[in-house]
């Protein structure tokens, strides 16, 4: 009786009715806005006692910051967070409905969720849109069987790894990743690890920036290190304020108050029913 | 009798302006195993007696209260599958309000879009009511909050109120005991000895279940029966 989908809508999946206007509007030279991209360096890796994940906190609208500290690790339950790289408004929408299906999960079963269930979830969801929802996730958490850390395509696929990289700042974060990584991190190396890597996407590729957040996850317990590092303050704020000079002169000035033209009376008769 | 011929439709009003359908249903509910709750100044506590069919039967796998969300829970008096299946669908209806105001939903919401679906199966065809009534305990911003819904789906706030085969003793003896100024403590001692009240055989800790929530606005239940 319990479906996978939330409530569907009445149509089905995505509806294509504006694709041909679309087409036709591009040919007399109309431009699609631009999507709100993350751009994005994310990252996740598995250390001895559970995962660390990573993200940078640019977010682009094609060559525009739009928003300097946008948060790309995702709640999906207490034990389960995932990292989001595509188009903003995708990633986030997706994650919340995950998170809103794993928490009634979690009433109907009793049990904690487990981060297979998360990303079965997602993939589904993923696949059944074709790759028209373009969110390409890192996912990460400790549950009963253990630490487990996965990466999401936008298409649906998924690979299970021990470290992963996702973005348009994944190849400078994997480098870093397969010169340094090693089996049995500590927590502290873990965290270094993947700070390295965010900055290598943040200073090398142009759709990162901005500052670090880092989420440790663990058995039974989880940290949220938003800007974790902030390698980019603003380091010239002008002490003075900005002084316009002044356009419009005043001439005169002829100030008439206002006149009544009605007079209350308090307690007057009440209105007749 | 002229009722009787109206009984079997739900639809139908009978001459005497009752649902008959409705009122069997509330036999059902008055047939069940007792239930009450009580509202105290800093919480609210819900009970209920837990008498299984026969000893062989695992007590574990029997959780009578449920929680709907972290600080709203729930007790029935009727039909253990129907209480399911309301569970299932208000847990739902939480988890939707929460995904569109992004807000935990208020004691006063839950309870109406419940009541709103019990009274869906009062009017649609094919369907019988609910057989059980909900006592609804919550805190949220606008404090301790105890509710009652029927199968018709009319819901009221109750100080403190009982559902089941005891229910008249119960409400007396509550009655006598009940002050505005209750405290949370005191409220699980009444509850108790209300329970006892109507008690066939020996209360223990095993035959029947408790749920507190407190200002900590967590519902927690007594025993806790489901694995981590």
């Amino acid at each position: 009786m319990s479906k996978l989908a939330m409530d569907v809508p009445a149509k089905g999946g995505f509806s294509f009715d504006l694709c041909k206007r679309n087409a036709m509007l591009a040919k007399d030279g109309v431009q699609l806005p631009p999507f709100r991209k993350t751009g994005t360096t994310i990252v996740g890796l598995i250390y001895q006692d559970g995962v660390v994940l990573g993200a940078d906190t640019r977010a682009t609208e094609g060559p525009i910051v739009a928003d300097k500290n946008c948060e790309k690790i995702h709640y999906l339950a207490p034990n389960i967070y995932c990292c989001g790289a595509g188009t903003a408004a995708d990633t986030e929408a997706v994650t919340d409905m995950v998170s809103a299906q794993l928490q009634l999960h979690r009433y109907h079963t009793g049990r904690e969720s487990r981060v297979v269930t998360a990303l079965t979830y997602l993939k589904r969801h993923l696949f059944s849109y074709q790759g028209h929802v373009s969110a390409a996730l890192v996912l990460g958490g400790v549950d009963f069987t253990g630490p487990h850390l996965h990466t999401i395509y936008p298409h649906g696929s998924t690979d299970t790894l021990p470290y992963a990289t996702m973005g348009s700042g994944s190849l400078a974060a994997m480098a870093i990743f397969e010169s340094k990584y090693k089996e049995g991190l500590t927590r502290d190396e873990g965290v270094q690890l993947v700070t390295e890597a965010i900055c290598a996407g943040i200073f090398n590729d142009l759709g990162s920036g901005s500052n670090v957040d880092i989420c440790v996850i663990t058995k039974g317990s989880k940290e949220y290190l938003r800007n974790h590092l902030q390698p980019n303050p603003r380091t010239y704020v002008t002490p003075k304020e900005y002084t316009f000079s002044k356009k419009t002169e005043v001439l005169s000035t002829l100030v008439t108050t206002l006149k009544e033209r009605v007079e209350v009376v308090e307690a007057g008769d009440k209105m007749e029913e | 009798m002229g009722d009787s011929q109206y009984s079997f439709s739900l639809t139908t009003f009978s001459p005497s302006g009752k649902l008959v359908q409705i009122e069997h249903a509330l036999t059902a509910v008055g047939s069940g195993q007792t239930s009450l709750g009580i509202k105290a100044s800093n919480g609210v506590v819900i009970a209920t007696e837990k008498k299984l069919p026969s000893i062989l039967v695992d007590e574990a796998s029997v959780q009578k209260i449920q929680c709907l969300t972290p600080n709203i829970g729930v007790v029935y008096s009727g039909m253990g599958p129907d209480f399911r299946v309301l569970v299932r669908k208000s847990r739902k209806q939480a988890v939707q309000y929460h995904q569109l105001y992004k807000e935990p939903i208020p004691v006063t919401q839950l309870v109406r879009e419940t009541a709103a679906v019990m009274q869906e199966f009062t009017q649609s065809g094919g369907v019988r009511p609910f057989g059980v009534s909900l006592l609804v305990a919550g805190f949220d911003d606008s404090g301790p909050q105890l509710f009652q819904v029927d199968p018709s789906g009319s819901y009221f706030s109750w100080k403190a109120s009982a559902m089941g085969k005891n229910v008249s003793n119960a409400k007396t003896f509550l009655e006598k005991r009940y002050t505005d100024e209750i405290e949370l403590e005191d409220a699980v001692h009444t509850a108790i000895l209300t329970l006892k009240e109507g008690f066939e055989g020996q209360i223990s800790g095993k035959n029947i279940e408790i749920g507190i929530i407190g200002e900590d606005k967590i519902f927690r239940q007594a025993p806790y029966l489901l694995p981590n």
